[in-house]
């Protein structure tokens, strides 16, 4: 194909030829060319089916407010649907493809919807695919998915990188054309931090599509000429290609910046980086969008926005037709025929709705005045208008304009208002705007170059005086005049076939109508009765038309009927863009513990327990299955010695004057009894009675200790105890810090991790039974003066220790245990092994410490003193926290020991039906216990405690298994503790 | 039993990355000790890191060097301050050099092997953190000499101003290898 | 949002971790005859209110300060931002 629609001029480069295809077929453009004027430039009316009726359409808009003509972007896994040709800028080796339709572009098998179309109207598939109910999921919503639609998605994963950012400024100005450029100018000059956006691939807006000049010049030559200084600005950040799509709390907006969308090939870099910028006052030019009148079969290729023809024909040197034909109800709409005059090419007529004077002169054009265009012809592409006049006419494009809307989508993302300006037939911004924001040009209804320019270099002085600062002198560059007079003109009555409102989504006055008469006549249900102003283009051109003729049906005026809110995104964001980096396996952070290289040496499985990888077992040979690791890891331990990565444990060191009496308050147990060098287990509740978290707490020495929390509990115990400190007892003298990170802490457990250590720990330390006695604790030098702190805790139920060393020798630390322990054949384990243990000697776990036990249920309700007020002490002895027959956690074993438990049962009474009402209780934890050889559960059972021996059912009706158990000791391995204390 | 060894190492084991536009490199000797002051405490804490340190105390987010140039206060929240300082394994216990000049006036933790340092510097280096910093990092809003505490990537990181183009970034020990990845990331969508 | 934090300026409330109504730093005498009933009103009994509101605010992410912010619940306007803690000892916090 040849550009046969190529015409002079224009800001396109001639010298850069770039050779793409659409629907296969190779085409030619130019660099500076969007999809959309190459497609014109090359003849190409039809490029998609609509989404409703599959009737054919061709570009309508040359921008972002594009509801026709989107495309299939690329290929293979890089494709991306719904592009609005408009805005898709064109780069050599592009490839699109019309969507939409099944069998070629122009012979449609689905558009045999349009023909249907009286049974198609608003609320169709709301009122016929009620029933039969079975059918809507298998049957009528994927056919209505496959039919009514836009693109697809490739399928495969995303190729492309995505970054985000953080930026900050004291003035965002929000669009780059004559008022936008003006401010940024005003406000770079005078110094202030400036970030300009305009999500247009060059500055200048309207400038670059109008014959205005400004300062004696062509405007695109004066927005090139401003853009090139503010470019020299050091204080001025210029984005291009960026879209500023929503304006949020105190000053925050989101932005999309599309990095490589215009190169065949983004060489690795970030496709696209969503940004949030913090500014001080923003200024929003963001213009308007030109809206459409609705007429019969006003939705045909060739028919499109007055002003967009003025950008096709003035900015990218193509032409939409041979024989143009424009219909204005505003004198706008006039500039486009003088400027199709001006670059040589027919214009037919003129036809405008007002019954006024002609307000310009275009020679050998018929100008009609008081006059509609009722109907037109040509399926896939328009050759004939018929005018309310009686007269037809022989047209290739007609180009619409029912006057400018202002882009005020921004200004009411904090749920503003617009105001209707009856003067100007449009909505403006109203007066709750977002913090710190200002609107000037015709995003504000300044309708003029003239007053645009002005209202940028005002907007900024007025917000660098907010700032604090004088602007520089910046003079008010000055316009070509013209006039913006306009008269408000929604839909040709005499129309007798459908009328397009919302071309995006198939919307007509009919079906506004229609919406009025069964009821759904407020704007809101009015879009989501016929969907108008939904989708992609979220009604930038419908909206306001379809409310209008909503008005016109109630009887109400236009600021009665109201708009809809708007919300962000402005234009779409792809999903991509909003995960950013966040994918795979940077979706988020990883902890690694300090044996994880180790770990790995040792072909460790691993499991994320929040953000940290744990060795979860560590195979060795011939082991095929976890449970053959983890129960040779659990015997082993017993029998002899094994070793545990416990770093992940939450430590806070705690010092102060008042360190031992805040534990007492934080810990529903006491701790200023404990001795110094001295460890406890200490139980912290919820001011709810409910308890929140456990773990063991070191006196090292008058005003220190060390608390260790669970490893999901370690931010949030922290939290908790920062809050206690400043806003509970503010005067106490206590000082909290983390030390999670600086400690490498191990788990050494078994009868022989004395024996173990003692091969470790520098001699001049005494380790034995009777200098360090069970819960001692002290700080020691291992391998010859490498510092640690030593803690004869247990969590196995054996004889343990637990040595922390700094973190810098966690490595070295891990490797000189399996060494000082080779003797006894220890075992690394993981933490299926210690899960393992920790339920055969009856400690509670997460699964137990689960938001809804109290100190009563786990046994521990001695330890709640009733001496000291410490949180949660008074509201742990309310009524409903204790029961008569409160839930004990105690032990489960199985009648039947070949048969297997499991946790989250819940118990009845034997053989009884598994009913809520014969609820007693569920089992929180189980394992199979290598040492009793079979499957044992800690559960919470009424009255447990009591029912020692009682055979109960354990009923898991998801799994359709019910399990008699018996009721017994949670402590299954040495009940009396022997082995702790040898 | 002496035949044990035992290597100090350096958290990402001394990782360096030089370019010309941003440069990346492991802080492997820095020994980095909290201080809390007691309530009631400022008068005391602040005269006895002065005699010791020829030190004052800087206020939250500000940034005091010592006398000698080599220990360097960063005010990180009420009541409490890191202490940056040149320090090596051999040189034994980080905790030692401060606590023993401070005595009772203050109260002291080492946090040495908590934190995986990084000098990023460069030309580039604010373009790049742009990516991943909510803070402002402008010279006439974070100038040399301030500290900010932050998040990243959802990691917390302490971020010190070290010179017009030069800033040292802390963040946990254990989640280096996704902090490094961050920055270097960072790097990588603005250079390639 | 935006948090303007009494002593680090402006910082993004993604840095901070939001707990409740302010009045949560009013915690009852333990020792008092009517515990129970003041503990009960003191951790359930909340005001919703659809305008200014005192709450918690926790620097997580930064200072580790506690804050007391009045926000409007219903534009997100803050118009005040103290420290907990002085808000605490100047309420008599104990201890």
């Amino acid at each position: 194909m040849s550009q046969t629609n190529r015409i002079d001029g224009g800001l396109v480069n001639r010298n850069q030829s770039y050779s793409f295809k659409f629907n296969n077929e190779t085409m030619h453009g130019y660099g500076g060319d969007t999809l959309a004027s190459a497609l014109i430039a090359n003849g190409v009316k039809l490029v998609g089916r609509s989404f409703k009726y599959h009737r054919p359409r061709g570009i309508m808009s040359a921008g972002a407010e594009e509801a026709n003509a989107m495309v299939q972007l690329r290929t293979g896994a890089y494709t991306e649907p719904n592009t609005r040709a408009t805005v898709a800028e064109l780069f050599d080796g592009l490839e699109a493809k019309s969507q939409n339709h099944r069998g070629p572009l122009g012979f449609d098998v689905m558009a045999a919807n349009d023909f249907l179309s009286p049974f198609l109207s608003a609320g169709f598939y709301y009122k016929t695919f009620m029933w039969p109910k079975a059918l809507w999921e298998k049957f009528y919503e994927p056919v209505i998915r496959a039919s009514a639609g836009l693109g697809s998605l490739s399928g495969e994963n995303d190729p492309d990188q995505y970054d985000k950012g953080f930026l900050h400024c004291d003035l965002l100005i929000i669009g780059a054309g004559p008022s936008g450029l003006a401010a940024a100018l005003t406000a770079g000059r005078a110094g202030a931090r400036v970030i300009l956006a305009d999500e247009d691939f060059i500055m200048g807006g309207r400038l670059n599509s109008e014959t205005h000049t400004v300062d004696n010049m062509p405007g695109s030559t004066w927005a090139e000429t401003a853009t090139a200084e503010l470019y020299q600005m050091e204080n001025v950040r210029m984005m291009t290609r960026t879209t500023v799509y929503g304006a949020y709390d105190h000053g925050i907006f989101g932005a999309l910046e599309r990095c490589t969308d215009h190169l065949f090939d983004g060489s690795g870099k970030p496709r696209q980086i969503l940004w949030r910028i913090y500014s001080k006052q923003s200024l929003l030019c963001a213009g308007s969008t030109e809206r459409s009148i609705a007429f019969g079969n006003n939705d045909r290729p060739g028919i499109m926005m007055a002003g967009a023809v003025r950008s096709y024909v003035n900015r990218y040197g193509v032409t939409p037709g041979k024989r143009v034909s424009v219909f204005t109800n505003n004198d706008d709409g006039w500039r486009t025929a003088i400027d199709l005059k001006a670059k040589g090419i027919d214009v037919t007529a003129v036809i405008d709705t007002r019954s006024i004077p002609a307000p310009y002169n275009v020679p050998n054009a018929a100008t009609i005045m008081g006059c509609r265009v009722i109907d037109t012809v040509g399926r896939k592409g328009i050759h004939t208008i018929m005018l309310s006049s009686g007269q037809t006419m022989k047209t290739d494009c007609l180009a619409v304009s029912g006057g400018w809307s202002p882009n005020v989508h921004l200004t009411c993302h904090q749920r503003g208002r617009p105001t209707w300006n009856e003067k100007q037939a449009c909505f403006v911004p109203g007066g709750d705007l977002p913090v710190g924001m200002s609107v000037a040009g015709a995003a504000n209804g300044d309708m003029t170059l003239q007053s645009a320019l002005t209202a940028g270099h005002n907007g900024a002085s007025s917000i660098l005086s907010s700032l604090g600062m004088s602007d520089a002198g910046s003079k008010i560059a000055s316009a070509s005049e013209e006039s913006a007079k306009v008269s408000a003109f929604w839909h040709v009555t005499e129309s007798k076939s459908r009328a397009w409102v919302d071309l995006q989504n198939d919307v007509t006055t009919k079906d506004i109508g229609q919406s009025f008469r069964e009821g759904f006549k407020s704007v809101e249900h009015l879009k989501r009765y016929t969907t108008l102003g939904m989708a992609t283009d979220q009604g930038k051109t419908a909206n306001v038309l379809g409310l209008a003729i909503m008005a016109e049906c109630s009887g109400k005026t236009i600021e009665q009927t109201g708009t809809t809110i708007f919300r962000p995104p402005y234009t779409p964001i792809p999903m991509g863009a909003l995960a950013g980096r966040a994918r795979g396996k940077d979706f988020r952070p990883f902890r690694l513990t300090p044996s994880h290289k180790f770990a790995e040496e040792k072909n460790a499985a691993f499991v994320e327990t929040g953000m940290w990888l744990r060795g979860q077992w560590y195979p060795i040979a011939g082991e095929t299955h976890w449970r053959e690791s983890c129960d040779r890891e659990v015997r082993a331990t017993r029998e002899s010695v094994g070793v545990c990565d416990v770093t992940t444990l939450g430590k806070i060191d705690i010092q102060g004057r008042d360190a031992a009496a805040f534990l007492d308050r934080v810990y529903a147990n006491t701790f200023g009894t404990l001795a110094v060098g001295k460890v406890r287990y200490g139980l912290m509740l919820r001011e709810d009675g409910i308890v929140m978290d456990d773990g063991t707490t070191a006196r090292m020495g008058e005003h220190h200790f060390v608390m260790t929390t669970t490893t999901a509990n370690a931010v949030s115990v922290f939290r908790h105890m920062e809050f206690c400190r400043q806003c509970l007892w503010p005067n106490m003298d206590v000082h909290l810090i983390s030390a999670t990170e600086q400690w490498a802490q191990y788990a050494v457990a078994g009868p022989n991790s004395r024996k173990t250590l003692q091969n470790l720990v520098d001699k001049e330390f005494d380790i034995s039974n009777e200098a360090f006695p069970f819960m001692a604790c002290g700080e020691v030098t291992v391998a010859g003066g490498i510092p640690a702190r030593l803690f004869r805790i247990s969590f196995s139920g054996e004889l343990a220790y637990e040595i922390a060393v700094p973190t810098r020798y966690g490595d070295s630390m891990i490797r000189a245990i399996m060494q000082a322990g080779e003797e006894y054949n220890i075992v690394p384990y993981g933490t299926e092994a210690l899960g393992v243990m920790r339920i055969e000697k009856g400690h509670a776990a997460g699964n137990e410490l689960c938001g809804t036990t109290t100190a009563a249920n786990l046994g521990l309700g001695m330890m709640v003193s009733k001496k000291k007020d410490c949180i949660g002490n008074v509201l742990s002895q309310r009524e409903g926290l204790n029961p008569e027959k409160p839930l004990q956690l105690v032990g489960f074993k199985p009648v039947d020991t070949s048969i297997s438990l499991s946790a989250g049962a819940h118990f009845v009474t034997k053989g009884a039906e598994a009913t809520m009402a014969n609820d007693q209780g569920w089992m929180t934890s189980v394992a199979y216990s290598p040492i009793l050889n079979h499957s044992i559960g800690l559960g919470l059972i009424e009255d447990g405690k009591n029912r020692m021996g009682e055979i109960v059912t354990a009923a898991n009706p998801l799994k359709q298994s019910s399990v008699d158990v018996e009721i017994v000791s949670a402590h299954f391995v040495d009940p009396d503790g022997d082995r702790l204390r040898v | 039993m002496s035949n044990f060894t035992f290597v100090s190492q350096p958290v990402l084991g001394g990782f360096k990355q030089e370019c010309k536009g941003v440069s990346i490199i492991e802080q492997t000797k820095l020994g980095i000790v909290s201080v809390a002051c007691p309530n009631d405490g400022d008068a005391a804490l602040a005269a006895s890191i002065q005699k010791a340190f020829g030190c004052s105390l800087p206020k939250v987010s500000g940034v005091e060097v010592s006398d000698s140039g080599t220990m360097r206060w960063l005010g990180l929240q009420p009541q409490q301050w890191f202490v940056l300082f040149e320090h090596s394994a051999e040189q034994g216990a980080p905790l030692a050099t401060i606590k023993d000049e401070l005595g009772d006036t203050a109260y002291c933790t080492d946090q040495s092997d908590s934190w995986v340092s990084l000098a990023v510097s460069g030309p580039l280096a604010i373009t790049a953190l742009e990516r991943i910093c909510p803070i402002d990092l402008h010279l006439s809003v974070f100038p040399v000499g301030t500290v900010a505490r932050t998040t990243m990537e959802h990691l917390g990181v302490i971020i010190t101003r070290t010179g017009d183009e030069e800033f040292l970034m802390m963040s946990a020990t254990s989640s280096a290898d996704s902090f490094l990845h961050a920055i270097t990331l960072s790097v990588k969508n603005i250079t390639a | 949002m935006i948090i303007n934090h009494p002593l680090l300026g402006p910082r993004d409330a993604a840095e901070f971790v939001y707990l409740g109504d302010a009045s949560l730093i009013n915690r009852p005498d333990a020792s008092s005859d009517d515990a129970a009933q003041a503990f009960y009103e003191y951790l359930y009994l909340r005001d919703n209110p659809a305008g200014e509101h005192k709450e918690l605010w926790y620097h997580e992410q930064g200072d580790r300060s506690w804050l007391v912010v009045t926000r409007n619940t219903l534009t997100h306007e803050i118009s005040k931002v103290e420290i907990a803690r002085d808000v605490a000892r100047a309420a008599g916090g104990s201890a």
